[in-house]
């Protein structure tokens, strides 16, 4: 089945979470439905599970019956995208808000691949702009890189005023 | 060269002819002046021997003096003719003295002045050569030190944009880094991605990186 995540896991690190948010939901689950045959009266809470996994768990039981099986087989699946998904490394000026996190997500998955994992760093030194790493590419696209760049054409400028 | 060598050869024929003329002469006079005591007539042996004759006195007195008068005219005589060769030998002797000395004069006037004129055309050709060369000197020193002036300015003048662009570069970084608003940003960043969309899909079809 093809995994579609929202735009708010971007990550590895994120996928990674979710996956022990899910097997921890499933730990929880199986002991349930211990309880459930030997018909004991008591049960326990459900572990708190992030909105982005909850969100998850309901589009993958929308088909079938959520169950061990199932709850199993979603771990796998989002361990095998890990490892199979298309990574890209987006470096800004200062840490990313959710916003900010969320559109740049929505973009690469939307025109490069549904698929895409996007991590973040960030650095003070770029002043502005962002790198893209994908791979051995980098795409400096930072206030740093034009600044420099474009070091030589001051002094033209600065004649023209 | 030919007449100083006559000159010389007739100079001592007549110093040879006055020394002549003058033993003669002081011959003469030590005879007439100190005459040498007259000895009696001897015999000699191998000498036939003459009959004295007795003259007397007046007639040996007349003979002396005739002898002695004759003498004085030969002694006059051959004086006056030494004192007019002398005058002649040293008229001709200035004469002679004068024109070596006029041509000596001249030839070393002329050879001076031939020198001064070759000097004077050697330092003129120097001295145009000198100048020549000076100019050309000038010349190349005036175009080498324009040539680097030129690149002197125009390194300066790329030091001094070198170093204004570096400053504003720098004045850039310092004053941006404390001030980033990514949220201020984030069109911006969506439309970098956009504008470099074509490279960076195409970069993405190459290879395919993926979560280890």
């Amino acid at each position: 089945m093809k995994l579609q995540l929202p735009n708010s896991v971007s990550s590895a690190q994120d996928v990674a979470s979710i996956i022990l948010e899910i097997k921890s939901y499933g730990r929880w689950f199986s002991h349930q439905a211990i309880l459930q045959r030997t018909g004991a009266k008591h049960t326990t809470e459900s572990p708190q599970l992030s909105p982005t996994a909850t969100e998850l768990l309901r589009s993958w039981s929308a088909k079938q019956p959520l169950t061990q099986t199932r709850l199993d087989e979603l771990s796998t699946v989002l361990q095998q995208f890990i490892k199979s998904a298309q990574v890209v490394t987006i470096t800004l000026a200062a840490p990313p808000t959710g916003d900010v996190k969320q559109t740049l997500v929505a973009w690469c998955r939307t025109n490069i691949s549904p698929q895409i994992l996007v991590s973040f760093q960030f650095n003070q030194t770029l002043l502005g702009g962002m790198v893209v790493r994908y791979g051995s590419r980098i795409f400096d696209w930072s206030f740093r890189r034009q600044i420099l760049a474009a070091r030589d054409t001051f002094p033209e400028v600065l004649r023209r005023v | 060269m030919g007449d100083s060598l006559f000159l010389q050869i007739f100079l001592i024929i007549n110093v040879f002819i006055m020394g002549i003329l003058a033993a003669i002469a002081v011959r003469h006079a030590y005879a007439h002046f100190r005459p040498a005591p007259t000895e009696p007539d001897k015999p000699h042996p191998s000498r036939p021997t003459y009959q004295a004759v007795h003259l007397p006195p007046q007639v040996k007195e007349r003979l002396l003096k005739a002898a002695q008068s004759n003498f004085q005219a030969v002694l006059d005589h051959t004086a006056t003719e030494l004192q007019r060769d002398l005058k002649s030998t040293s008229n001709q002797l200035n004469r002679q003295l004068e024109k070596i000395g006029t041509e000596i004069v001249n030839n070393e006037t002329k050879r001076y002045h031939d020198m001064l004129e070759e000097l004077r055309l050697q330092a003129e050709t120097a001295l145009r050569s000198s100048q020549a060369e000076i100019g050309g000197h000038q010349a190349e020193i005036k175009a080498k030190l324009d040539a680097d002036m030129a690149a002197e300015q125009q390194r300066l003048i790329q030091q001094i944009d070198t170093k204004l662009g570096d400053a504003m570069a720098s004045f850039l970084l310092e004053t941006l880094q404390h001030n980033v608003d990514l949220g201020a940003q984030s069109a911006y960043l969506t439309a970098t991605l956009e504008q470099h969309k074509a490279d960076f899909t195409r970069e993405v079809g190459h290879e395919t990186p993926t979560a280890k």
